[in-house]
């Protein structure tokens, strides 16, 4: 299209369809954009082609078969979601949970992070063209899913805790396990810090370009490691802490000028500070109950079901109703990996949700990029929407 | 609280350190500054006691005094989310509300603004002249529930089809019904409102077919 510029000068346009958009693919996006040459001018945002309507459907359910759609929203790091619903509504309970619970969903969830990032990482460098470094990252991904498939059975989508615990302990061999894989990952990190941090192609791709301003990002309702790349210092865990994270020792991890090497590099420094979380809570792991014996949540024992009538009749609701929890609204939040997930639950006191909203840390990246790359280059704009983390599942929802 | 600044590596203009997070106002002084000033009400559903209800008459000064006085500083819009209250048990009033969720970069503190709405007039005014998220939040609230945002400058669908006809989460709206959608949206009017917005003038509009209907054949190779 024919389009005089601000300048006055008149200009050629093209209209160009960017973003993964194969029909077969997830995490479809479409970023429908105006060039001039090979600058982006203007941009045009949609998405929703992963809408499911998760909010409709977990209305239909029991608070407890949220859970497997929880899985779904961030996929790269299904447990973290677990386990912020969990504690979402166990904050509508005000149900305590035992040590050992909290520090085995500490481990998964920063071994969860850590995933979160290598994947986030090594797929945006796979858009620059740097395609060693995920072989690096992706081997260390495949010893932490090999955890998880010993833990629950599953890879992807684990569905491993409970509203009052977990689905079960953690196998015998768990903590050596998690022990075991912690080196090759600060390795890997190593790694490909040494391929990308002083590699001229790299540091030229990335270096201010795409800036995200400290007061933007705060406007655009950014949180987590994109927030903290723009010289942002907040952390739930550190703000407004939860299971105890207070009593780690871990440092946030800060960028200084927004710009997608500050976004690739917070992640970058995050999972060893992750590791070095994940250390402390093996330390800290010791034998005991691992679920809470809440009646309102728990289901009771075999030997307490076959003699004891109250029992029986607990069972018996647990099943055919499920859990309820008090009539009212409530919000949580959670520090997940790319940014603060929360949920804000609307009861009635019965067994089904009546609302939950799911507040996705990544919408309001993808709502900012349409003008994050405006006046930049095409390629630029590729390399940025992989450091910004959209996962299309909790995009969409 | 140490930050760790990967900056050794970067660009000589490191950004000032932010002073570290303050604990803010407790939620009791909150809702006696809003009650006072905005004559807002404490939402009794509230399991944390952190939502007030506010006149939609009376939202954009509530979101300016979040946003903007000195002790409060709700610098972050979190999400705005709609209630459909209509198989709420003992329900009475406004059928829907939309719902704000606030935080600070600069306190601890939350705050929950609640906006009721009737069916038959359901509007509130827009604030995406006020936080850049907004605009998205609201089209999304738009989308699941029908509240229109006054004032929005392109109040179009965030997760359904363009297509779609009906706002999905409503309770009366039913979870197993089926909707045919199948023509793409050309967006070229939301490029060209952009290209307005940074000082360009278009002369000489897109060529663009609008999508044609696809159609579908059954199992015996009959058109439908």
């Amino acid at each position: 299209m024919k389009a005089r510029t601000p300048a006055g000068d008149i200009a050629d346009l093209m209209t160009m369809n960017l973003g993964p958009s194969h029909p077969a693919t997830h995490g479809t996006l479409r970023i429908f954009t105006a060039l001039d040459g090979e600058r982006i001018v203007a941009t045009a945002c949609e998405m929703g082609y992963l809408h499911r309507g998760f909010e409709k459907m977990i209305e239909q359910g029991t608070y407890q078969q949220v859970l497997p759609y929880t899985d779904r929203l961030n996929y790269c790091s299904a447990m973290m979601n677990n386990i912020a619903f969990c504690k979402a509504a166990e904050g509508m309970f005000g149900v305590e949970l035992p040590e050992r619970c909290i520090t085995v969903r500490i481990i998964l969830t920063e071994l969860s992070r850590i995933i979160d990032h290598l994947v986030c990482i090594c797929t945006n460098l796979v858009d620059i063209g740097a395609l060693t470094n995920f072989w690096y990252f992706f081997n260390r991904r495949e010893d932490v899913y090999k955890i998880w498939e010993k833990l629950c059975g599953a890879r992807l989508t684990n569905t491993v805790t409970r509203i009052g615990g977990m689905y079960r302990d953690v196998y015998p061999d768990f903590a050596s396990d998690v022990r075991a894989v912690l080196p090759g990952i600060e390795e890997a990190v190593r790694e490909v810090r040494g391929l990308i941090e002083h590699n001229k192609i790299f540091v030229d791709r990335t270096k201010d370009i795409c800036i995200v301003t400290a007061e933007d990002a705060i406007s655009w309702g950014w949180t987590g490691p994109c927030l903290r790349a723009s010289g942002v210092d907040r952390d739930l865990r550190k703000d407004d802490p939860y299971y105890g994270y207070e009593t780690y020792k871990f440092d946030t991890v800060i960028g200084t000028t927004g710009d997608t090497f500050d976004r690739i590099m917070t992640r970058i420094y995050e999972i060893g500070e992750s590791v070095g979380i994940v250390h402390q809570a093996l330390d800290r792991l010791k034998p005991g109950p691992i679920n809470s014996t809440d009646a309102r949540l728990m289901m009771p024992s075999r030997q307490q079901v076959y003699h004891d009538m109250e029992a029986l009749i607990n069972n018996f609701k647990l099943i055919y109703e499920g859990v309820r929890p008090p009539a009212g609204e409530y919000y949580d939040a959670f520090e997940a990996a790319n940014g603060e997930l929360g949920f804000w639950i609307v009861s009635d006191g019965g067994t089904n949700p009546y609302r939950i909203k799911v507040r996705p840390p990544c919408l309001t990246q993808y709502a900012a990029f349409g003008a994050m790359v405006e006046d930049e280059l095409v390629a630029d704009a590729a390399a940025s929407l992989g450091s910004i983390n959209i996962i299309a599942g909790e995009l969409d929802r | 609280m140490s930050g760790a600044h990967h900056g050794d590596h970067s660009h000589g203009h490191a950004a000032p350190a932010r002073p570290a997070i303050q604990p803010g106002l407790s939620k009791e002084r909150l809702r006696e500054i809003l009650e006072s000033r905005l004559a807002a009400k404490t939402d009794s559903r509230d399991l944390r006691g952190t939502t007030v209800i506010v006149a939609r008459e009376r939202l954009r000064d509530a979101v300016l005094l979040l946003r903007d006085e000195s002790d409060l500083r709700f610098d972050q819009l979190l999400d705005i989310s709609g209630v459909d209250y209509l198989a709420f048990p003992g329900h009475r009033g406004p059928r829907f509300a939309a719902v704000y969720l606030f935080k600070s970069t600069v306190f601890t503190h939350r705050i929950t603004l609640k906006v009721e709405v009737d069916e038959d007039d359901a509007s509130v005014p827009s604030i995406h002249d006020l936080f850049l998220f907004a605009n998205w939040a609201e089209r999304e609230t738009w989308d699941q529930y029908g509240i229109v945002f006054v004032g929005h400058p392109n109040l179009k669908r965030l997760l359904n089809h363009h297509e779609f006809i009906g706002h999905p989460l409503r309770k009366d709206y039913p979870c197993q019904k089926r909707q045919k959608l199948s023509v793409n949206d050309p967006m070229i009017d939301q490029l060209e409102a952009r290209l307005k917005q940074r000082g360009y003038t278009v002369l000489e509009h897109g060529v663009f077919e609008p999508g044609t209907p696809m159609t579908y054949h059954d199992k015996a190779g009959a058109a439908r």
